[in-house]
């Protein structure tokens, strides 16, 4: 009876160290989840409160006059004729109507940056359409130019200096009077997502980063998925055990997962490049190399899914008298499948967000054509970012912010997609 | 036969009411003595060979990798439309001489099968024989259920689509009903044939694939351990079916429980340390055993 | 043949009970039967009163080992050896307390007779003597787990019922010569049939103890010398 009480004594004595040790695990624990988060909240807002002005842009109405004259071609005109009108003269003219009495020449240049370089193209694109207006009054929006578009997001202080600005007092005054006539109006930035890159701000554009990112990511996933499944299954269910050639592989597997992604790109520059003459800056050569940093992504992550597959489940296909190649494809791979697929999600997610190799192999350059298909140069999203980030100009800020945005958006929908694929295929056994 | 001289006709004297120490030295060296002269035993005690076998196994050594043998020259008969309960503490080599009939062993890497096993006369481990062919004609079932997660329709009807018994809708439909209704599963479920064979109970689930098994209608089924997954009720339906099912198949199964031995099979074999040690009708082992290993075993005695 | 070395010591324990109850119940049938002829002889009815007495705690001990044998049963599920010895017990005991109920009879005979004529109490001496050597070698094989003993102590159960034999024809005789003899010739011939039966009850143990070592049903298969070979 003694000892009992005795040991009830010690057990209780031991019980308040032991909560204080959970307790205190606990709170660490839920300290660096709260520690990553914060960092998280902080990076998502900035990017957030960059990004989010670039998705709207200002427009400013003008009122033209198509004249023949000032045209030079009439509405019978060729299609060639009418491509090469002078658009400047017309939309010059505009703005001179709007503001008259600008007759200082650096006031003039000023007067013409006000709009941006696009309205030409907009009017060109509205002629060829449609001829017949040629000869008439037209009121239209146009982009203004990045600087102004700056000014009216707020990121241009009036009570600088004159000097500091790069804004005005002249050009404030004309602003000032388009707003007060309500022609400037603030709308949803579409030319962002249907153009090309630019060196104009206004008119840079991520879709050809999108497309050049949509076509690597295509010639990544063609090859590093059936490829990778295949080594794995290879790997997992065929190759015989505890042969050390077997095991070498394996090694070196693991190993690639490790090489810095640089390493790549050194390798698709000298390997695919130089050697096979595969055009450089297309997503061809781009998506080959992201195929090499994906595969040891893919395949690891599939030998793990296939090696959960119950062992079970083999011996009794393998007792039913399937072959190996129908036990695998009858039974392991599919239920290995989600797995797989989440795995070759992340690698695919990890290959969307990769620049430095594809820095290596020329997709630097400046794309504005947006590509055609995987032998078209082109640029990708990040490598987009990059290069946008490097850029001087006020606006330029913000679509770096907004390109981070989308090339986000799509690495969320992946990963989503990965849980929704293994919530779809996942199956009990 | 050497090995007369180790049966279990031997007395002592009436134990003392306290076992000494010296006793229990005693046993173990004779039990030492036992499994030493069980290595030079030509054959085991029993009636392990039969006129016109189903199974004709002789001399089988089993070896893993490291040069771990397994089994060590198992001579053993298994006959037609009997069942044959093998039992014997873990890591005897029952369920690894099992494994042997039907070739299971090829999955597992560096395991090497020697000696003469022949199905129906023919070496099931000649060159030519196919291991697919051989599963097909010796099915198995394994210890814990494991249907596909597939309907149990499917889980049935895999078995004769693989090997391609019959590509007629309608005859694969008769295959399936008819393999259910044998194991005793086709009223608990024909309203649900299309449903996962996973949701069913364990009883049901080893029934299934009792019924995926007999589906390409194997002349032997190899069962390790069906029952020990089960409750008693489940177990009583699978032994009750097992009995039934000796009609048409040779049965060999392996357990731990040596009332399921006593209970369903009509010959039983010992294994001990890799040996068989005995094999005798089932009446015998159970009442009479005629080695003192089997003896201690079946009573539960220290070995 | 050994008891002990079972994984479970409960269950060692349980069966070595059990085998002790039944042989403590052997000696006391054995100092029944003793006492009981002992009380014929001498024709000492209060010992015969005594005797009849004592059957009780031979119905007794059988009970218990009944009962402890249907729990080793019901819990252990007993195989091979322990089986055998469990199922030997639970027979012999039976036997084993027919014999007290045949040493029962024996003493209330004892004590309803006045006296034997002298030849017949000699004969009936000699049959007893047989007999209670009889008992006592079948107790000492069932300890010793004797099978061999217990072999030709079966065998002797021939030599008893020739004596029995001998006897009841004597007794005939007796009766015929002199028919005022015949209420006490009777109570010899049931004291010598209940002594007959005591052999056939030990034979019967014997066959037991022979099951039990070497698991070979004996029973109605060879009486060896009895003639005919009815099997072998």
């Amino acid at each position: 009876m003694m000892q009992m009480s005795n040991k009830t004594e010690l057990v209780r004595a031991s019980l308040a160290k032991r909560y204080a040790r959970e307790k205190r695990f606990r709170f660490w624990g839920l300290a660096s989840i709260v520690l990553s988060l914060a960092f998280l909240a902080i990076l998502l807002s900035t990017i957030f409160m960059q990004g989010w002005p670039a998705f709207t842009q200002t427009y400013m109405q003008l009122d033209v006059s198509l004249s023949t004259e000032a045209l030079e071609v009439d509405a019978n005109a060729p299609a060639d004729k009418l491509r090469a009108a002078s658009y400047d003269t017309v939309v010059m003219n505009a703005l001179t109507t709007r503001f008259p009495g600008v007759t200082e020449r650096k006031q003039k240049m000023a007067l013409k940056k006000l709009v941006s370089s696009s309205a030409t193209y907009d009017l060109q694109k509205m002629v060829m359409t449609n001829p017949k207006l040629i000869g008439t009054q037209q009121s239209l929006w146009v982009m203004v130019d990045d600087d102004i578009d700056t000014y009216f997001k707020g990121n241009i202080d009036r009570t600088q200096p004159e000097a500091d600005r790069r804004i005005k007092d002249f050009q404030l005054v004309w602003l000032d009077d388009l707003e007060a006539k309500h022609e400037i109006e603030r709308r949803f930035n579409l030319p962002f997502f249907t153009s090309g890159d630019s060196r104009e701000p206004e008119q840079a554009g991520i879709l050809s980063a999108l497309m050049g990112s949509f076509y690597t990511m295509l010639v990544t996933m063609t090859l590093a998925f059936p490829i990778g499944v295949a080594a794995a299954i290879y790997l997992e269910e065929f190759a015989p055990k505890n042969n050390p050639l077997v095991d070498f592989i394996e090694v070196n597997i693991n190993n690639l997962a490790a090489v810095p992604s640089i390493v790549f790109g050194l390798l698709g520059l000298a390997v695919f490049i130089q050697f096979f003459g595969v055009p450089r800056s297309t997503p061809l050569v781009g998506g080959l190399v992201l195929t090499l940093i994906t595969l040891p992504t893919i395949i690891i992550a599939s030998r793990a899914a296939l090696k959960s597959v119950p062992p079970s489940i083999r011996q009794a296909a393998y007792g039913m008298g399937a072959s190996r190649v129908q036990t695998v494809f009858h039974h392991t791979l599919p239920l290995a499948m989600p797995g797989i697929l989440t795995g070759t999600i992340i690698g695919m997610a990890h290959a969307l967000g990769e620049t430095a190799p594809l820095l290596m192999i020329g997709m630097v350059a400046f794309i504005v054509d947006i590509p055609q298909g995987i032998t078209d140069p082109a640029a990708i999203l990040p490598v987009q970012i990059y290069l946008w980030s490097d850029s001087p100009e006020r606006a330029f800020t913000e679509k770096t912010s907004a390109a981070i945005i989308v090339l986000l958006f799509f690495l969320v929908m992946m990963n989503l997609l990965a849980v929704l694929l293994r919530k779809r295929f996942e199956r009990r056994w | 036969m050497n090995t007369l001289a180790l049966t279990n006709n031997t007395m002592t004297f009436p134990t003392s009411k306290d076992p000494s120490a010296a006793n229990s030295k005693d046993q173990a060296v004779d039990i030492q003595t036992i499994v030493e002269e069980l290595k030079h035993a030509t054959q085991p005690v029993g009636v392990p060979f039969l006129d016109d076998p189903k199974f004709y196994t002789r001399d089988v050594d089993v070896f893993y990798t490291g040069a771990k043998q397994a089994i060590f020259g198992v001579d053993l008969d298994i006959g037609k439309n009997e069942v044959i309960a093998m039992i014997g503490p873990s890591g005897c080599g029952k369920s690894t001489f099992l494994r042997c009939l039907n070739r299971m062993n090829d999955t597992i890497d560096g395991c090497k099968v020697t000696g003469q096993l022949l199905l129906d006369g023919e070496d099931i481990y000649a060159k030519e024989q196919d291991p697919v062919l051989l599963r097909a004609r010796v099915g198995m079932v394994f210890q814990k259920p494991n249907p596909f997660p597939k309907s149990i329709y499917d889980n049935v009807a895999y078995g004769p689509r693989i090997h391609g018994l019959t590509t007629n809708r309608s005859e694969l439909d008769d295959i399936v009903e008819d393999s259910l209704k044998k194991a005793g599963l086709f009223n608990e479920v024909k309203d649900r044939l299309q449903a996962p064979g996973t949701g069913l109970s364990g009883g049901q689930q080893q029934r299934l694939c009792i019924a995926r098994a007999i589906a390409v209608s194997p002349e032997v089924i190899l069962m390790d351990e069906p029952t020990s997954a089960l409750d008693p009720i489940a177990t009583a339906t699978i032994e009750e079916l097992i009995d039934e099912l000796r009609q048409s198949f040779t049965i060999c199964i392996v357990t731990h429980s040596m009332q399921q031995a006593a209970r369903i099979s009509q010959r039983t074999a010992y294994f001990h340390l890799g040996y068989l040690v005995e094999v005798n009708k089932t009446n015998t082992v159970f009442t009479n055993p005629e080695h003192r290993l089997t003896e201690n075993y079946i009573t539960g005695r220290f070995g | 043949m050994d008891i002990g070395q079972h994984t479970s010591h409960q269950y060692n324990q349980e069966l070595e009970n059990v085998r002790n109850q039944s042989l403590q119940m052997g000696g006391l049938v054995e100092e029944q039967l003793g006492k009981a002829l002992r009380a014929l002889m001498e024709n000492d009815s209060q010992l015969g009163e005594e005797v009849a007495y004592s059957d009780y705690r031979v119905n007794r001990l059988e009970v218990e080992i009944d009962e402890a044998c249907t729990q080793i049963i019901a819990r252990r599920q007993p195989a091979a050896g322990d089986l055998r010895l469990v199922i030997s017990i639970i027979k012999s005991v039976t036997d084993l307390e027919r014999i007290g109920d045949e040493a029962e009879k024996i003493a209330r005979h004892a004590i309803s007779t006045e006296g034997l004529s002298t030849s017949l109490h000699t004969a009936l001496r000699h049959l007893g003597d047989h007999v209670r050597e009889m008992l006592r070698r079948t107790l000492d094989a069932m300890a010793r787990m004797d099978a061999e003993t217990a072999r030709q102590i079966a065998e002797s159960d021939l030599q008893i019922d020739a004596e029995f034999d001998v006897l009841s024809r004597q007794l005939l005789t007796h009766m015929m010569e002199d028919p005022r003899t015949i209420r006490d010739s009777l109570n010899v011939l049931w004291c010598a049939r209940s002594l007959e039966r005591i052999g056939d009850h030990s034979k019967n143990i014997c066959e037991y103890v022979i099951y039990l070592v070497e698991g070979k049903d004996v029973r109605h298969t060879n009486r060896p010398k009895a003639g005919a070979d009815v099997s072998s």
